[in-house]
């Protein structure tokens, strides 16, 4: 067995299966937490409130929206440019469906993944300098969001190199960097990928209960 | 009678070392000729088909001559009449391989050479007064996050483009050539792709650092007093001499990369190989320049000039710094007088 096919088989194999019971795990451990009962009369409904807090959340304050700007603008483009190069890359889609699933859809023009891409590095690069250069971002950081987002630069930096498709050891680097990252996943930050709608849902529960606007 | 004898003996033997050696060496004369038996080619006598005198009475080197035409030594003058190769090629070759590769990349590490000496014998440059523990805001967020924006595309490019321009003196005496192929396909894929990021990053840049970053008169006591790194005290504004001729090389240089950068991205936008060709030169001129220089500006940012880091991790500087380096802006922004305040 060469070091492509373990790291693209029985490693991937075991990554792929740590991701996906990690993540389970920790999001049942969440749901179950539960919250303390609210005794007072709801004024309005909790549900809608769940809802419209994930939503309200994707835009941002009108106070705020000139200040964070930038950092909305990189947010958006790394997480939706990650999104698009993950499901629509071609090599994505042909390793899910020869490996896991055994269906396609349709994929990215190369200039369109080389463009999907470049917006997510822009993006990553200006999340992370503003964690190090903005003084409250960089004292409230710990090293688990440093390591996502270096694991997170690095696996797409790998995979960038292996573009040209001409020799098998850049392939097995990005699978290897890929098995990390889907082992790192559900111990670290990078589980707000999944989280966030818990945590907006949360908040907007509680004031939605209460009947305020969001 | 003796001598005689004792002279054919010596004859004898150097015939027969001539025979010997003439013995060893003519199939190998006869096998580097080329120049083939004249009934090979001038075959006239109607027993064999094609045309007679097929090789001609010219010289290979006289062929390749005729094809080549042109002037060898003139990089951009224009194809002659007739002339069915140019020589660009080869210009372009010979300046990469012995120009560029064989002596650009020593650049950066004379520099950081000149750096460590400067450190050495200088060491870092402290705040005289000490620090105030008062700062003043000097980089606003989104000015500081262009600035790293820039800082890492340049890094990523920089590592990229040397392995590609010297991976193949460099890396694969000792790496070996399979490494280097890894090393150098998996540069290029980056390159490529970081190098549109790296436009987005200078447009940016400009905008947020144009501003007092042009020339002005107290910047002629910077040059006369050589930055200060020798002692003297030195007037200056929000940006002295040095930093505002770094901001214009890097915009400058990065326009020149661009440009570059973007014909051999896109190697159809001109028709004249000879443009990519030059692309080439230029490019990694203008970058082995920049990252020259910049082990300069990392220098002076970190380890060479105390608090001065502080400008763009924090956005603000120690006030004694502001006096000290910016006396002139620091008046400006504070309304008060720097002379005073430090002495």
């Amino acid at each position: 067995m060469s070091f492509l096919e373990f790291v693209e088989g029985p490693l991937f194999a075991v990554a792929a299966g740590i991701f996906l019971f990690g993540a389970f795990w920790r999001i049942v451990g969440i749901i179950r937490i539960g919250r303390k009962k609210d005794i007072a009369p709801p004024k309005a409904s909790a549900a809608a409130g769940f809802v419209k807090g994930n939503l309200r959340h994707f835009l941002p304050r009108g106070i705020f929206a000139k200040r964070t700007a930038v950092h909305i603008i990189a947010g958006y483009g790394f997480h939706l440019g990650l999104f698009v190069l993950v499901f629509f890359g071609a090599f994505h889609v042909e390793f899910l469906n020869e490996r896991i699933l055994g269906f396609a859809w349709p994929t990215l023009p190369r200039w369109g993944f080389i463009l999907a891409s470049e917006i997510a590095f822009a993006g990553l690069i200006v999340l992370w300098v503003r964690r190090i250069s903005d003084p409250v971002m960089r004292l409230i950081s710990t090293p688990d969001d440093h390591i996502g987002s270096w694991l997170t630069f690095i696996m797409m930096l790998s995979g960038c190199f292996a573009l040209q498709e001409s020799h098998e050891m850049l392939r097995a680097m990005h699978m290897l960097i890929v098995d990390i990252w889907l082992i790192y996943f559900p111990f670290s930050r990078l589980m707000h990928a999944f989280t966030f709608v818990l945590s907006r849902g949360n908040s907007g529960a509680t004031y939605g209960r209460k009947g305020m606007n969001l | 009678m003796q001598y005689l004898i004792h002279m054919s003996r010596k004859l004898l033997w150097l015939g027969a070392l001539m025979l010997l050696l003439f013995a060893f060496t003519a199939p190998q004369l006869m096998a580097q000729s080329v120049r083939p038996p004249g009934n090979a080619v001038n075959l006239d006598d109607g027993t064999e088909p094609g045309p007679s005198n097929a090789l001609g009475d010219v010289s290979d080197t006289e062929i390749w001559d005729q094809f080549r035409g042109g002037d060898p030594a003139n990089l951009l003058g224009p194809a002659l009449d007739g002339q069915a190769m140019t020589t660009t090629g080869q210009q372009w070759r010979m300046v990469r391989e012995n120009l560029i590769r064989k002596y650009l990349g020593w650049l950066p590490l004379i520099v950081i050479g000149l750096l460590a000496v400067f450190y050495l014998i200088r060491g870092p440059m402290r705040i005289s007064a000490g620090r105030s523990g008062k700062t003043i805001p000097r980089f606003s967020h989104n000015a500081r996050l262009a600035h790293w924006f820039m800082a890492a595309v340049f890094i990523i490019l920089g590592l990229t483009g040397l392995i590609i321009l010297l991976g193949r003196p460099v890396i694969a005496p000792y790496l070996g050539l399979q490494a280097n192929s890894i090393l150098t396909s998996a540069a290029m894929q980056g390159h490529n792709l970081f190098g549109p990021l790296f436009i987005v990053a200078l447009v940016w840049l400009f905008i947020k650092f144009v501003r007092g970053n042009f020339f002005q008169l107290v910047d002629l006591k910077w040059i006369f007093k050589l930055g200060g790194f020798f002692g003297s005290h030195v007037s200056s504004r929000q940006f002295n001499f040095g930093e505002k001729s770094w901001f214009w090389m890097v915009i400058l240089g990065g326009i020149v990369i661009s440009a570059t950068g973007i014909l051999l991205l896109f190697p159809w936008l001109v028709d004249d190989i000879r443009w990519l060709q030059l692309s080439t030169i230029f490019h990694a001129l203008a970058a082995v320049v920049l990252i020259a220089v910049a082990f300069g500006h990392v220098y002076v940012g970190t380890i060479g000039m105390e608090g001065s880091i502080d400008s763009m991790l924090k956005g603000e500087v120690d006030e004694n710094w502001a006096k000290e380096h910016h006396d002139l802006w620091y008046e400006e922004v504070t309304g008060k007088s720097a002379k005073e305040e430090t002495s």
